[in-house]
């Protein structure tokens, strides 16, 4: 009796201990073979593409983004950030689920930064929605954030605390769902819908403390582009989005200021630096045309 | 009872087993982002990174880019307790293929027994964080690196 219970486990162990085993020969044959490329790790989806990449891109959150933005003295213009209603539109495709979860980050955090409590707890509830779509549930759900948000209400620094500790669940879920690709799109949307609300304050102001925080938040173009092209074969729209940036980063450094920095390797100083509003003109337009895409 | 704990206790040993035939340290990002998170206050919470490691018989390197905004301030933190075998950090000021870089930060100052570091930057607009992968004696290890990067609100 004993002897039949023990062999079902072991007969299932020995079947497992054979498939690893042949796991580890092909890496180190894959190993012996090609000894400078990454080997695969097996349980690890295409979503995860970048694990195994050499190299790999820490982007900035949309809170950082925005915390930057707000230093340049930009004030609050309320019909800017998109629409809060407009959730359940996005409920199509991981890219349009993705990128608008960033769209509405950077909202959050451009409310947040601005002191509209109200607003930012409106899009909190936004992020919340369309971050169910994403499986991204649990990371809003936890410690009662809906009531904390309104017990720290007018705090800032706990407010901006627990807006910071729910980025981080978002992020380890992303980690836990193997979809690393959905949060390089997600920051991608940010980053567009941060660089239009600047843009359009530019617009409005001309003020040279806001072009500045521009320039600086355009310098991130390239590594979201990097970060992007390493997973480009996970979502259809990807190529395109990737086209759309490099574009406006070709328009960015065709600014002559900024080709003869590049062209001396130089480091921007985007402080000192002086660009016309004709030269920002064509690039704006494109972020505008980038945004207005994203959100349609 | 028997018949249901002898299977159970037989399974639970050879997966023990199992895990320590490739090296393999389950990785959970959980548990090793909320340890890192604990040493980055006063910072604020921007981003982090989990990265792969797979020990291969030469030494190799993993590089993270972290782009960040002139003048503000950061701290990294890192969270090591899931590598097999020990594993270098260096931050440069370029990345692992440009001639003269510069060395900002070593993990090999700390002590060789320590599984986080923290490192504390400003006036940089990217680093580049390299995992410095030693050789594995036989068969491909495997394990994770936690980076987490904190900003400070003046």
């Amino acid at each position: 009796m004993t002897i039949k219970l023990l062999a079902i486990p072991i007969i299932a162990a020995s079947l497992t201990f054979f498939s690893c085993g042949t796991n580890s020969e092909d890496q180190k044959n894959q190993s012996a073979e090609e000894p400078d490329s990454t080997v695969n790790i097996p349980d690890v989806a295409l979503a995860a593409a970048t694990d195994d990449n050499e190299i790999s891109y820490n982007l900035p959150s949309p809170l950082q983004i925005a915390y930057v933005f707000k230093k340049s003295g930009a004030g609050f213009i309320s019909t800017l950030p998109n629409n809060k209603a407009n959730t359940t539109k996005y409920n199509t495709s991981n890219y349009k689920k993705a990128v608008n979860f960033g769209v509405y980050s950077a909202d959050l955090a451009y409310c947040l930064f601005n002191k509209k409590y109200q607003e930012s707890k409106e899009y909190l509830k936004a992020c919340k929605d369309i971050g169910s779509y994403l499986g991204l549930d649990k990371a809003f759900e936890s410690e009662n954030m809906a009531q904390r948000f309104d017990k720290n209400i007018s705090n800032d620094d706990s407010l901006i605390k627990l807006v910071s500790s729910v980025q981080m669940k978002t992020d380890i879920m992303f980690e836990e769902n193997k979809q690393k690709h959905i949060k390089v799109l997600a920051i991608a949307g940010a980053w567009t819908e941060s660089l239009y609300i600047a843009c359009e304050i530019y617009t409005k102001d001309k003020n040279k403390k806001i072009q500045a925080s521009l320039l600086e938040q355009l310098l991130l173009s390239e590594p979201i582009i990097k970060a992007l092209k390493s997973n480009k074969n996970t979502e259809v729209e990807v190529p395109a989005l990737i086209a759309s940036i490099e574009k406006i980063n070709t328009e960015f450094n065709m600014i002559p200021a900024i080709s003869s920095a590049v062209e001396k390797d130089e480091e921007i100083d985007s402080n000192t630096i002086s660009i016309t509003d004709n030269e920002m003109r064509l690039m704006i337009e494109s972020i505008k045309a980038l945004r207005a895409e994203m959100i349609k | 009872m028997k018949t249901i704990i002898i299977p159970i206790l037989t399974l639970t040993f050879i997966f023990i087993l199992m895990s320590f035939q490739t090296g393999n340290i389950l990785c959970n990002a959980k548990e090793m982002k909320e340890k890192a998170s604990a040493l980055l206050d006063p910072y604020k919470y921007d981003s982090s990174e989990m990265t792969k490691i797979l020990y291969k018989t030469k030494e190799s390197v993993k590089e993270v880019e972290v782009p960040l905004f002139i003048g503000e301030k950061y701290r990294f933190v890192f969270e090591m307790e899931a590598l097999p075998k020990h594993v270098e950090v260096q931050i440069y000021n370029k990345d692992k293929n440009s001639k003269n870089r510069k060395l900002l930060f070593s993990s090999k100052e700390s002590a060789s027994d320590k599984k986080e570091f923290q490192f504390d930057v400003t006036r940089v607009r990217t680093v580049y964080v390299d995992y410095i992968v030693p050789q594995a004696e036989a068969g491909a290890y495997t394990g994770c690196a936690v980076f987490m990067l904190g900003y400070r609100l003046k």
